[in-house]
């Protein structure tokens, strides 16, 4: 029941003119233009009043969007929570991911593989940028029985193609290292990320994306850290630093080709210690330790890793491959090697949902939902990977002591090979049930020690990740 | 040899960033402004990159910002990256050195003429016929006349209407302070709006169509004559009215941080040039140099102008008497 501004006028308009035809039969019996005058007055007085109200309204709405310009600007999607201020150059999200995890072994392990429940992660992440350059990412883990800070550090984007990072983070290495563990494919990463390759480490970085984001580097300096391991955030395990480079091109992004979704790179890392304890530790999917080097080994020399490494999507298929060699200079009492360990993992998966598969993720074109009829995205993925640890490990005697009755020969795993078949089931951006059934076989590095006994896992996982 | 391997790695990073970062060939400035700039600045703006590109080779782009002189003043303070302002007074321009440090106090010696390339003043703008009979200040305190003017608190246009109207009665009474006071207060009991720059108040007397007089800054109302053409307004010049030099600076701490200084300057002391003048006195600013004041003599009334110098000891003491918190402009005026 309001009227705009020139319906009001209108009716003041209609009122003048009604007021004047009334005067105007009124003229006739008293002729009386002073009343006329003094109407029409009243009629100017109130346009104006009206008219001021009106402009008040006006001001009132603007005065109100500038200050809402003003107001900082809070979100909450399936992003996570995010307050940003007006102008944009400083945010803060809360973010979060849980996973949890059902493992089943199969078989006829002796002693059994315990069957367990676990919370895979629990990383509340609280991550936000301060004057549009400066961002950081505090990624802190509950589940591990001792509360471990995953990622803390500071990003400074001077530039897209010059960016500072220092803290503890992913080491630019492994290309499934750096997927994020909510986009995995599997339930855990092949040999060469889990196993040969550095995980989280202590340092400092330059990094950036050249020629449109098609070539990206990354080259820093770390604490250094043993095979398969994440660095200390206080305290460095080791008598030198690690050189780490990393460089992947992906040279057709944002073309309209079928190589797209084509990447590929290298990277590599370099470290001279001496006299520090070798802490590499090789694990199979089912995370069951197989190799491990003998307390007495100690570092005495050059340690250096490379890997080859390319994926590429096309649609809904994807595929990732990646190669690692570590080379370790060891030394056990006066028996002296160079230790060369590698593995080699090749995946691909399918959205059978017809979604396009990414490295960063899958987005459902419908959510799952019941009553909208909703059914999310699927997923099915293949890999086979392996590793191979040095026959002169075991024949030096660098290998720790072979034992001959837990899981039939820790310790005297030469190679381990594993093909793994996942179904995905992406409910929402968010939530996702993954299965993963892994079978690795095993063959022992000594004649007199039969060969572990094959490993038949299947993991399942309940994630929610924002 | 460790030592060598990570120097070479930052060498190389340095060496893949520093190319790219100076390649950029567009140089952007913002200029932040106050509210009826906006015609005069566009069409500088053009010419100054026709300028800039013919003497360099570089593209500039010149973004403008206008509102209140005061918001916008607030705006830089608080972090709005400005190259250069061009503001309504030299109060708000002196509040960009005192609260935030990024000019130095000097500022307004860096340029001729207290750093202003134009003046102006205030006149009244009136409704076709004057129906109100509005001939000078005295009007616009008389009962039932309803007068629209900005906010001084936000506009600086605002401030200069205000002590336009107190200087008038000053002189006219001999300098009695109280009665300026009463004079002012029976002013702004006439007004019925307060917008918060001199653009808002043009749109409530102009196109909504409030009010019987406007205090206005002398080229606003030109510019409503020309747009709305002369049957619908009339410029009242009153018999005394207020010298308005609205100075400009670079502001060097933000300048220097965006690597704009040289470019910046040349833009301010492109406001001084044969052609920032003329466009200037096109816009219905008055230009300061002799050729230009000549030039536009004939378009701009004789007006008896008083300096705010001479009449209330310059900005900083007639900020803090009247426009501050608990000042006369707070003592007189009773929101609506």
């Amino acid at each position: 029941m309001t009227f705009k501004a020139t319906q009001i006028h209108g009716l003041i308009a209609a009122t003048l003119i009604g007021s004047g035809a009334l005067v105007f039969s009124g003229n006739a019996l008293a002729n009386d233009s002073s009343e006329l005058e003094a109407l029409r007055a009243l009629v100017q007085e109130l346009d104006q009043k009206i008219r001021v109200l009106d402009r008040k309204g006006e001001i009132a709405e603007a005065a109100a969007k500038d200050e809402k310009k003003k107001q900082p600007v809070i979100k909450a999607n399936s992003g996570g929570f995010t307050i940003g201020s007006a102008d944009g150059a400083h945010v803060f999200k809360l973010r979060g991911q849980l996973q949890f995890d059902n493992r089943s072994f199969f078989g006829d392990n002796d002693p059994d593989l315990k069957n367990d429940n676990v919370l895979r992660r629990i990383r509340p992440r609280f991550q936000g940028t301060l004057y549009n350059i400066f961002d950081f990412d505090i990624n802190t883990d509950f589940a591990p029985d001792t509360t471990t800070v995953q990622d803390a550090y500071i990003n400074a984007r001077f530039l897209p193609e010059f960016q500072v990072q220092a803290g503890k983070f992913k080491s630019p290495f492994s290309l499934e290292r750096l997927q994020s563990g909510n986009w995995i494919r599997f339930a855990e990463r092949s040999y060469v990320a889990d196993s040969i390759s550095p995980n989280r480490d202590v340092g400092i970085q330059i990094h950036g994306n050249l020629l449109e984001k098609k070539l990206s580097y990354a080259a820093g300096v770390f604490n250094g850290i043993d095979d398969g391991r994440s660095g200390k955030q206080s305290g460095d395990a080791n008598t030198d630093k690690e050189f780490a480079v990393r460089l992947f091109a992906e040279p057709f992004k944002g073309e309209d080709s079928v190589l797209a979704g084509l990447g590929f790179g290298i990277a590599g890392t370099w470290a001279d210690q001496k006299d520090d304890a070798v802490a590499d530790r090789y694990r199979t999917p089912g995370l069951q330790t197989f190799f491990e080097y003998h307390a007495d080994t100690k570092s005495n020399g050059n340690k250096i890793r490379w890997s080859p490494q390319a994926y590429y999507y096309y649609g809904p298929f994807g595929l990732i491959a990646e190669y690692a060699r570590s080379s370790t200079d060891v030394k056990r009492g006066i028996n002296t090697a160079t230790l060369d360990n590698d593995a080699w993992q090749i995946a691909g998966s399918w959205v059978l949902t017809g979604e396009d598969n990414n490295f960063a993720g899958i987005t459902p074109k419908n959510n799952f939902d019941l009553k909208k009829g909703g059914w999310g995205a699927w997923e099915i993925a293949a890999r086979y990977h392996e590793l191979e640890v040095d026959k002169d490990a075991f024949d030096g005697g660098f290998a720790a002591t072979a034992n001959t009755t837990t899981n039939f020969g820790r310790n005297a795993t030469e190679k381990a090979q594993s093909w793994s078949l996942g179904v995905n089931w992406y409910l929402n951006k968010n939530v996702k049930i993954a299965t993963t059934y892994d079978h690795t076989s095993f063959d022992s590095a000594y004649a007199n020690i039969k060969d572990r006994e094959d490993e038949k896992a299947l993991f399942t996982r309940f994630q929610v990740a924002y | 040899m460790k030592l060598s391997l990570s120097r070479l790695l930052l060498a190389g990073a340095f060496a893949l960033a520093v190319p790219l970062s100076a390649s950029a060939a567009d140089v952007t400035l913002l200029n932040v402004s106050y509210d009826p700039t906006r015609e005069l600045y566009t069409e500088f703006n053009k010419a100054f990159a026709a300028h800039w590109k013919s003497k360099t080779g570089d593209n500039v782009i010149i973004k403008q910002s206008h509102g209140g002189a005061g918001k916008q003043a607030r705006a830089v303070i608080d972090g709005l990256q400005a190259d250069v302002v061009t503001l309504a007074l030299a109060y708000d321009i002196d509040a960009i050195h005192e609260k935030a440090k990024l000019i130095p106090k000097d500022w307004q010696t860096r340029l001729p003429n207290n750093s202003a390339p134009y003046t102006s003043t205030i006149v009244l703008l009136v409704r076709k016929g004057n129906p109100k009979q509005i001939k000078d200040w005295d009007d616009l305190a008389k009962p039932g006349v309803a007068v629209i003017t900005p906010n001084p608190k936000t506009s600086g246009g605002a401030r200069w209407n205000y002590l336009a109207a107190w200087g008038y009665e000053l002189k006219r009474n001999g300098g009695d302070q109280e009665k300026a006071k009463d004079f002012v207060k029976k002013i702004f009991a006439n007004v019925p709006v307060l917008d918060s720059g001199a653009r808002g108040s043009t749109t409530t007397f102009v196109e909504r169509g409030i009010g019987d007089v406007f205090i206005s800054w002398e080229n606003e109302a030109f510019l409503a004559l020309k747009e709305l053409g002369p049957d619908k307004f009339e410029i009242v010049v009153p018999s005394v009215s207020i010298l308005a030099e609205p100075p400009v600076t670079l502001v060097d701490k933000v300048a220097d941080k965006r690597k704009t200084r040289a470019v910046a300057q040349a833009y301010l002391e492109y406001l001084y040039s044969e052609e920032g003048q003329d466009l200037a006195g096109k816009h219905y600013y008055r230009p300061t140099n002799p050729k230009y004041v000549e030039k536009y003599a004939k378009q701009f009334p004789t007006v008896n102008l008083f300096k705010i110098d001479d009449v209330f000891g310059g900005w900083q003491k007639a900020q803090k008497e009247h426009f501050s918190d608990g000042g006369t402009f707070d003592q007189i005026y009773t929101n609506k």
